[in-house]
Formats: structure tokens, C-alpha cells, sequence
């Protein structure tokens, strides 16, 4: 029973370490810009497809297709900016989201085209046995997941924190009008923060897809959905936040699928979502990404 | 000899003009001031010098070159910074880091260092709190820490968008004294205030700004001053 119980959490945790990069990407993108990007997942998810696809063609090994979905995710996620975001600076959000809805379309299109089977299989991160400790199993692949977003998680403070970059991003998350008069160029870090948080969705995106050993193009959707889903658990725009919210968003979803079954899984995820926007409770309506 | 001049400047909200043609000048090594009441468009006025808002029409020529539609960061490099209205410092950042945020285009990270040791000799209190966040300080330390933000980028003019705004008396005093100082070390000053007798004091010219177009120059001997602060409140129509 209570094996089961800790069994559950480790395996909630390890999946919520991949969900708490995709919030905390989502998170960095709300917070300079106060718009959210529909197109995060279809970025992340292409990447993946550009890893995938270089597999299948010329069989490149696990670290060359993780830099290959890296850079793909970077470079699709300053596509989304430029098209979306840049023209709206200071305009319509409802344009800016609607905009990137229909890059999330040309992703999936595209990947559909390109790839028409519904799915491929995708290298995996680890085929041995998994890690016998006592009554727990250990994925090999969780422990990478959950160590990888952990150094992600540190250096992404580092870069926040005591870059100089880091304290532009933050300036401009705080106070957009004060950054540009202390001689922050605010464009500029829009994009790099596009970059940036791409990147983090890549690096997630590329653990998830390696430890599920298998692709389709409703990763774009999926990813969107649980980085959003987490943000918001965690509370609007706050970093820790993202962190936290991911990790328990992994923790609910382990959790009901043990005790209810896996259709129950997403139902009681959205419900608590539902639950705690309704009755307003207070972390969710802190503002600061700080 | 004029080291900002304004020449017939339109800034617009959509169809509504706030600034409807304005011009005048802000002299090298001076304390200038603009009056005005609420509404009047000084703050349009600053943003739109700062880069902040795009003029529609007119020139702002600063050393000589046009800066109109210059963006804000580039115009910082020029040499001109702009401690906004409601001083908006950094509030989940040091006293620390919101001085290295107005030192952000310089290099040379040892001169930033002897420039931020400079500010907490000028300014003690933010020396006691210079690990301490932004939003836990006092409005006249936040003013001080929005001042010294400012000069942190060493610029050659100072904009002030109402400095006194909401402060006890002896700290405007204070804020007064640190801008006559700040002008005795060379630094011109183009400075928005609401407080039209402390503004005459140290000003060495100052406009009268009412409904989007300056009404008045001179000296501040040249208008009673009783009839400058009537205007400068209530603006000349309502009279």
C-alpha cells in the first residue's frame, strides 16, 4: 500500500519533471510578453519531427538527434515570434494568440505531410531493465528525465539570476516601459526569451519523446496543453510556480491513474485546475514571474 | 546654446492629440522646467523625448542630431535619461541589481562599479538597503533609487517627470537639493513638477504647458510667481 503510494510518486515526479520544463518555458514567454503562444507545443514538436525524420534517413544516434530537436524547437519557436508576436508588440493579444494557433496548424500540417504515418517510433533513451531497489523499480530513463531537468532548472536560474542577460529578461518581465529607459533593448530580449524557452520545450520534448520510443503529431497539442496546464497550477507567471506545478500536475496524473484508471487520468487533472480557479485561491492570482 | 531642442512636436493617443504642437528649449547646463497643470501632456512630452511614445509630426534634436522615432534604448545611449513619473524602479529586484539594470549598456563593468560606490555616497539610504528588494522601500528611497537608476547611464541630460510627486515635504527638500546638486556636477535638467515654487527656485527657465501647447516662457522672474503656480494648477482657461 504504502509502497505503492511511493512507487506512484516517484514515476508522478519523473513525468513532472518533463511537464515543469514545458511550464516554465510557456512561464518566460507569458511573463516579457503577456500573451500565451499556442504554437509552444507545435514548436517543441517540431523539433522532434526534424530529430525523427533525420533518424529514419540517416539513423543518427541519441545525442546528435537531441541537439537536432534542440535546434529545431529554437529555431521554429523565433519563427512563431517574428510572425506572431513582433507584429502585435503592444497590440492585440487576441491577435498574437489567434496568429500562433494558426502556426500550430502549419506545424502539424507540415509534419503530417512530410510524415504521414499517424505514428514512428522514436529511439529510445534506455531498452535495459529497469533498476531493482528493494520493492520500487527504477526507470533508467525517469532518473535521466529527472536529472536533466533539474541541471535545465539550475542553469536556467543561473541565466536569470546572475547574467547580465538574466537581469534584462527580468527587468523587462517586471516593467517593460522602466527596462527600455535603463537602455534595455526589448525586442531583442523578446527573441531571446522565445530562444530560450524553446529551448526548454526542446529538451523536455526530447526526453518525453525518447522515453515514450514513439512520435505523433499530437505531441504539439499534448505538450501546449500539459505546459499550460502546469503554468497554471502553479500559478500565472511565477517561475517557481511553473516548477512546482509541474511537478504536481506529474503527481495527480500518477496518482489517478493508479487509484481510478487511466481514463480518469486527464479528467481529475482538469478538474482540479477547475476547482482551484474557481475558488480563486490566492497563488493564482499572483502576477510577478519573479 | 541648445542641447535639446522641441520643434513643434504632435503626439497623438489614437485621434486624440496630446501634444499639439509643441516647441521649446532645453539650454546646455541648465535647470529647465515645465509647469502645467494635470492633463496638460508633460508626461507625453517626456515619453515621447525618451523614445517611449512616437511623435506623429515635429522634430527632437538632441546635440545637434534628430532622435524623433529613435528607440528608447538607443536614445539612453545618446545620453539622455528619463526618471519617469511614478518613478516605476525594479520592485522584486535589489537596490543592487536596479542600479546595474540603469548601467546596462556600459562595458566597462569596473567604472559601473565606482559609479554605483558614487550613488550610495550620494544617496546613504540606499547603501543601507542595497541588498534589500525595490518594492519594500519608502517612496522617497524609491525616488532616490529611480534618480540614481537613472544616472547610472551617465547621461548629459537628466528628464525628471514630477520627482515630488507624493512626498512628505522634507523629502521633496531633499530631492530638490539632490537636482541642484546634481546640476552644480554638469549635468543638464529638463524637470516636470507640479510643485511650481520649489520648480522657480532652482530653475534657471521654465514653460508653462497647458492643454497640449506651451503658453509661456521666461525666467522665473519674469512672471509673478503667484499667478505662474494659479496656471500652472488650474491652467489659464478655467480662470
Amino acid at each position: 500500500m504504502l509502497a505503492d503510494l511511493l512507487q506512484n510518486s516517484l514515476d508522478g515526479l519523473t513525468a513532472g519533471a518533463a511537464y515543469a520544463l514545458f511550464a516554465l518555458g510557456f512561464t518566460l514567454i507569458f511573463g516579457v510578453l503577456r500573451r500565451a503562444n499556442l504554437a509552444y507545443g507545435p514548436a517543441i514538436m517540431f523539433g522532434c519531427y526534424a530529430a525523427t525524420w533525420t533518424h529514419l534517413n540517416f539513423g543518427a544516434g541519441l545525442l546528435l538527434l537531441a541537439v537536432i530537436t534542440l535546434a529545431g524547437a529554437v529555431l521554429a519557436g523565433a519563427y512563431v515570434e517574428r510572425l506572431c508576436f513582433a507584429p502585435h508588440r503592444g497590440g492585440s493579444a487576441i491577435a498574437a494568440m489567434v496568429a500562433s494557433f494558426a502556426l500550430w496548424m502549419q506545424f502539424e500540417e507540415l509534419a503530417t505531410i512530410v510524415m504521414p504515418h499517424h505514428l514512428y517510433a522514436f529511439p529510445a533513451l534506455y531498452d535495459g531493465p529497469p533498476l531493482a531497489l528493494g520493492p520500487f523499480t527504477l526507470r533508467i530513463d525517469g532518473l535521466v528525465m529527472l536529472a536533466t531537468a533539474i541541471a535545465a532548472c539550475v542553469l536556467l536560474w543561473w541565466i536569470l539570476y546572475r547574467s547580465r542577460f538574466g537581469l534584462a529578461v527580468r527587468a523587462v518581465i517586471e516593467q517593460p516601459t522602466a527596462a527600455s529607459l535603463a537602455g534595455i533593448n526589448a525586442p531583442r530580449v523578446f527573441v531571446r526569451v522565445f530562444a530560450l524557452a524553446s529551448a526548454l520545450g526542446g529538451i523536455a520534448g526530447y526526453l518525453v519523446v525518447a522515453s515514450h520510443g514513439q512520435i505523433t503529431p499530437m505531441l504539439g497539442m499534448w505538450s501546449t496543453l500539459k505546459g499550460l496546464l502546469a503554468m497554471m497550477l502553479g500559478g500565472l507567471g511565477s517561475l517557481p510556480g511553473a516548477v512546482l506545478g509541474g511537478l504536481a500536475l506529474g503527481l495527480i496524473e500518477a496518482h489517478s491513474q493508479w487509484y481510478f484508471g487511466p481514463q480518469w487520468r486527464d479528467l481529475i487533472a482538469y478538474l482540479l485546475l477547475f476547482v482551484l480557479l474557481a475558488a480563486r485561491v490566492p497563488w493564482m492570482t499572483t502576477r510577478s514571474a519573479s | 546654446m541648445s542641447l535639446l531642442g522641441v520643434q513643434d512636436v504632435v503626439t497623438a493617443y489614437g485621434k486624440i492629440e496630446a501634444l499639439k504642437g509643441v516647441s521649446l528649449d532645453v539650454a546646455q547646463g541648465s535647470i529647465t522646467c515645465l509647469l502645467g497643470p494635470n492633463g496638460a501632456g508633460k508626461t507625453t512630452l517626456m515619453m515621447s523625448i525618451a523614445g517611449i511614445l512616437k511623435p506623429k509630426r515635429g522634430r527632437i534634436v538632441f546635440e545637434g542630431q534628430s532622435i524623433a522615432g529613435t528607440p528608447p534604448h538607443a536614445i539612453v545611449a545618446k545620453g539622455v535619461a528619463l526618471v519617469p513619473e511614478n518613478r516605476l524602479v525594479f520592485a522584486a529586484m535589489t537596490v543592487l541589481e536596479n542600479l546595474q539594470a540603469g548601467a546596462y549598456q556600459r562595458a566597462d563593468q569596473k567604472s559601473v562599479g565606482e559609479d554605483i560606490e558614487r550613488m550610495f555616497t550620494r544617496f546613504p539610504r540606499l547603501k543601507e538597503r542595497a541588498g534589500q528588494q525595490a518594492g519594500t522601500l519608502s517612496g522617497g528611497e524609491q525616488q532616490m533609487l529611480a534618480v540614481a537608476r537613472a544616472l547610472m547611464s551617465r547621461p548629459k541630460l537628466l528628464l525628471m517627470d514630477e520627482p515630488s510627486l507624493g512626498l512628505a515635504p522634507l523629502v521633496v527638500e531633499e530631492i530638490f537639493r539632490i537636482v541642484t546638486e546634481l546640476h552644480q556636477d554638469g549635468v543638464s535638467i529638463f524637470l516636470v513638477e507640479q510643485n511650481a515654487h520649489m520648480a522657480l527656485k532652482v530653475a534657471q527657465h521654465f514653460y508653462l504647458m497647458e492643454q497640449g501647447k506651451v503658453t509661456f516662457s521666461g525666467d522665473p522672474g519674469s512672471l509673478a510667481e503667484d499667478e505662474v503656480i494659479r496656471r500652472a494648477y488650474l491652467g489659464s482657461a478655467q480662470a
